[in-house]
C-alpha cells in the first residue's frame, strides 16, 4: 500500500509543478468565475427609458418590480417624438392618453403601460379590482432554468475533466512503458501497485480542479447575486457530482491503462483510445441529451446502466428530481462496473506492459497464460 | 551465491520467422558475494535476455535463478539493483528527487533515500545537477543518474546491462570505483560490456556468450590457462637458417627475426636461439581478453 501513495504522490507532485497544470487551473477558475457573472453582464434585469409630455408618471414599479424604469419628462410631443426616434427612451407618453413608440412597442412594457393605466384610471373611478391568485398545482418549477443551466455546465464540466485525466493516465503508462522505466520500477513495485498509484494520484488532480471548479463556481454565484436562483438542494447536487465523477473516472482510467499499455509509443497512444474516446463522447451526448429532456426515458434508462450512468446521472440529479432508489441502484451497478474493469485491465497492463515494441493485440493478451 | 541454471527462453516468431528464435539455449553460471562478473558476446548472443530474467523483466521457458540458495522471487529482487540496457528515467523529474524516488520504493525511508541520494550523487560528480530535470543533462550525465538509481538501496545484487557504453573515460573510472567498492563490500555484480579491456581490468570472472550458450567461463587466469601458449622469440642478427627445423613461423623485421611458435621444446628453441645471435625476448605471449573472446565465438 506504501508504493500505491508513493506512486501517487509522484504523480502528484510532478504535474502540480507544471505550467500546464496551473495555468490550466486558473483559466478555468476564471471561466467559470466569468459564467458565473455572465447573466448580470449581459442580461441583468430589464431596464426601461420612458418619456413623459405632460403627464403623470404610471406606477409601472409596483406592477413589475424586477424591472428597472426611467422617467424623463419633456416639454412637448415634438421633443418628445425625436427623442424616441433617436432612441433615447423606449417610448413616451404623450397627455396621459397616447404611446409614441419607434415601430412596434416591447410587448411586455406595452402590457405593463396598459394594464397600469387601466388600472389607475378604474381606482381613480373607485372600482378595485383584487389581482388574480396564481396557484401551481404541478411540479415546483420556479429554480427549472437555473437547474437546467447548472446541468448544462456539469455536463461541460465532467466531460473536460474525465477525458483530460483519462489522456494522461493513458500518456503516463506509455511514457513509462516507451522509455523502460516500467522495467526498473517493477523490479521494486508490483503491476498492480504501480497502476493504483497512477490512477489515483492523477485522478486527485482531477478532483483538485473539480474542486477548484465547483469552489469558484458557488462563491462567484453567491457574489454575482444569481445564488438566489438555485435550488435547494445545491449541496446534494455537488456532492453528487464529486462522487460520479471519481466513479466515471476510476472506470475510464482503468481501461485507459489497460489500452495504452498494449502500445510502447506516445503517437499510437490516440489510435489504440479511440474506442474508449468513442465511448466518452457517447456518454457525453447522453448526458447532454439528458439536460434537455431529464425526464425522459432515455435519460432515465442511461442514468442506470454504466458507464453511461457516470455523466447522465449527476446530470439527472441537476436537472429534475430523482428518486432515491434510482440514485443507489446506480450507483451500486457503477461500482461493479468498476470492480470488473480493475480486475480486467490489471490484469490486460500487468501482462502487456513489460512487452515492448510493436503494438499488442488486446486477444494475445487475454490469452495469454 | 546468484545461481543461474539452465536458462532457455525462445522468443515467439513473427511472419517473417514463423518458428520464432532461439535466445537463450541452456546458459548456466554462478557469481559469488563480492565477485565482479563480466559479461560478454556478441550483440544478440543472449547477455540482455540473461539479465532480464534475473531481474524477472521476462519469464524463462525452463532453467532458474536462485539467491543464495532459494529460488528468486519479488521480495528477493526488490533488494537488487538494475540498470536495464534501454535507460529508462523520468525525463521532467529532477535529478535528485528521482534517485530518491526510487529509493523509497525499495522500501528505504524518506530520510534514508534523501541522504544516500546525496551521497551517490556527489560521488558521481552530479551534486551542482541535483535540481535539474533530467532531461536537461547530457547523455553521459543521465547514465550516471541511472546508475545512481540502480545503486541508491545499496543492493544485495548489481545487474547491469552495458553500464559504461556512452561514458567518457573519467566517468568510466569514476563508475568502475564505486562498482569496485560494492564489490568489496560483498555484492555480487554482473555486468556485460562490449569493451573488453575494462572488463578485463575490473572483472574476477567472465562470460563469454555466444549464440544462447555460455561457451566460456571462469576468472580470466583460467580463460588465458586453456588457450594455447604461444612463445615469441627475438633474435638480433642470427646466422641464417637458423630456425630451420623449428616449429613456427619467422618474420623477419630489419636484423631482427621474429619466431612465434605454439609447440615444440621451448628450451631447444632457446638454446638454437641463442646459438644463432643475440636474444632480445623470450616468454609465453599473454593473450588477451580479445583474443580469447574471438577464439571463443568463432
Amino acid at each position: 500500500m506504501n508504493s500505491v501513495i508513493l506512486v501517487a504522490r509522484r504523480e502528484i507532485t510532478t504535474h502540480i509543478r507544471t505550467k500546464a497544470f496551473v495555468i490550466g487551473l486558473l483559466i478555468t477558475a476564471v471561466l467559470v468565475g466569468a459564467v458565473a457573472f455572465a447573466p448580470k453582464i449581459l442580461g441583468g434585469p430589464d431596464s426601461y427609458k420612458i418619456g413623459a409630455v405632460n403627464s403623470q408618471e404610471l406606477p409601472l414599479k409596483a406592477a413589475a418590480p424586477d424591472a428597472e424604469f426611467e422617467w424623463r419628462t419633456f416639454p412637448d410631443e415634438a421633443a418628445a417624438k425625436k427623442a424616441v426616434l433617436d432612441g433615447d427612451v423606449d417610448a413616451a407618453l404623450v397627455n396621459n392618453t397616447k404611446v409614441l413608440t419607434d415601430g412596434e412597442i416591447d410587448s411586455q412594457l406595452g402590457v405593463l403601460l396598459q394594464s397600469t393605466n387601466r388600472e389607475l384610471k378604474l381606482g381613480a373611478a373607485g372600482v378595485s379590482i383584487p389581482p388574480l391568485q396564481m396557484v401551481s398545482v404541478g411540479a415546483d418549477t420556479r429554480y427549472q432554468s437555473a437547474r437546467t443551466g447548472i446541468a448544462v455546465v456539469l455536463v461541460l464540466v465532467l466531460f473536460m475533466l474525465i477525458i483530460g485525466q483519462v489522456m494522461m493516465v493513458a500518456m503516463g503508462v506509455v511514457e513509462e512503458k516507451g522509455s523502460r522505466i516500467v522495467e526498473i520500477l517493477l523490479t521494486s513495485v508490483r503491476p498492480w501497485q504501480l497502476l493504483a498509484g497512477k490512477i489515483i494520484g492523477l485522478g486527485a488532480l482531477g478532483l483538485i480542479n473539480l474542486v477548484t471548479i465547483l469552489v469558484v463556481g458557488v462563491s462567484a454565484s453567491v457574489v454575482s447575486g444569481i445564488a438566489v436562483d438555485f435550488p435547494p438542494g445545491l449541496p446534494g447536487i455537488v456532492a453528487g457530482v464529486l462522487l460520479w465523477f471519481v466513479l466515471g473516472y476510476a472506470f475510464f482510467a482503468t481501461l485507459a491503462a489497460a489500452l495504452s499499455s498494449l502500445v510502447s509509443r506516445q503517437e499510437e497512444v490516440s489510435n489504440v483510445m479511440s474506442p474508449l474516446t468513442m465511448l466518452i463522447m457517447v456518454t457525453y451526448f447522453g448526458a447532454f441529451y439528458a439536460t434537455t429532456d431529464p425526464t425522459g426515458t432515455l435519460a432515465k434508462v442511461a442514468s442506470l446502466v454504466p458507464p453511461f450512468s457516470s455523466m447522465v446521472m449527476p446530470v439527472r440529479m441537476a436537472a429534475a428530481d430523482v428518486p432515491l432508489w434510482e440514485i443507489g441502484l446506480s450507483t451500486v451497478l457503477m461500482l461493479l462496473a468498476v470492480a470488473g474493469v480493475l480486475s480486467f485491465g490489471a490484469k490486460v497492463y500487468e501482462r502487456a506492459v513489460l512487452r515492448t515494441g510493436a503494438r499488442i493485440k488486446l486477444g494475445d493478451v487475454l490469452r495469454a497464460k | 551465491m546468484l545461481e543461474i541454471s539452465e536458462l532457455r527462453k525462445r522468443f515467439a516468431g513473427g511472419p517473417d520467422a514463423p518458428e520464432g528464435k532461439v535466445a537463450l539455449d541452456g546458459i548456466s553460471f554462478a557469481v559469488r558475494p563480492g565477485e565482479m562478473f563480466g559479461f560478454v558476446g556478441a550483440n544478440g548472443a543472449g547477455k540482455t535476455t540473461t539479465m532480464r530474467i534475473v531481474m524477472g523483466v521476462l519469464q524463462p521457458d525452463e532453467g532458474s535463478v536462485s539467491w543464495q540458495g532459494r529460488p528468486l522471487e519479488y521480495i528477493g529482487r526488490r533488494r537488487f539493483g538494475y540498470m536495464p540496457e534501454e535507460r529508462g528515467l523520468y525525463q521532467k523529474m529532477r535529478v535528485a528527487e528521482q534517485v530518491e524516488y526510487f529509493g523509497r520504493l525499495h522500501g528505504m525511508g524518506a530520510a534514508a533515500a534523501r541522504t544516500a541520494a546525496g551521497d551517490l550523487l556527489e560521488r558521481l560528480g552530479l551534486t551542482e545537477r541535483r535540481g535539474d530535470a533530467v532531461e536537461a543533462l547530457s547523455l553521459g550525465n543521465q547514465q550516471r543518474v541511472q546508475l545512481a538509481v540502480a545503486l541508491v538501496h545499496d543492493p544485495e545484487v548489481l545487474v547491469l546491462d552495458e553500464p559504461f557504453s556512452g561514458l567518457d573515460p573519467i566517468a568510466v573510472d569514476a563508475l568502475a570505483t564505486v562498482l569496485q567498492e560494492r564489490c568489496r563490500g560483498g555484492v555480487p555484480v554482473i555486468f556485460s560490456s562490449h569493451q573488453l579491456e575494462l572488463v578485463e581490468r575490473l572483472c574476477d570472472s567472465v562470460g563469454i556468450v555466444s549464440a544462447g550458450r555460455m561457451v566460456a567461463s571462469g576468472t580470466v587466469g583460467d580463460l588465458r590457462a586453456a588457450e594455447n601458449r604461444t612463445l615469441r622469440v627475438v633474435v638480433r642478427d642470427p646466422a641464417p637458417g637458423w630456425a630451420d627445423g623449428l616449429p613456427g613461423t619467422v618474420t623477419v623485421t630489419g636484423d631482427r627475426h621474429v619466431l612465434l611458435t605454439t609447440d615444440g621444446d621451448d628450451q631447444e628453441i632457446l638454446r638454437r636461439a641463442m646459438k644463432a645471435g643475440q636474444v632480445e625476448h623470450f616468454g609465453a605471449e599473454q593473450p588477451t581478453l580479445t583474443e580469447i573472446f574471438k577464439e571463443a565465438v568463432a
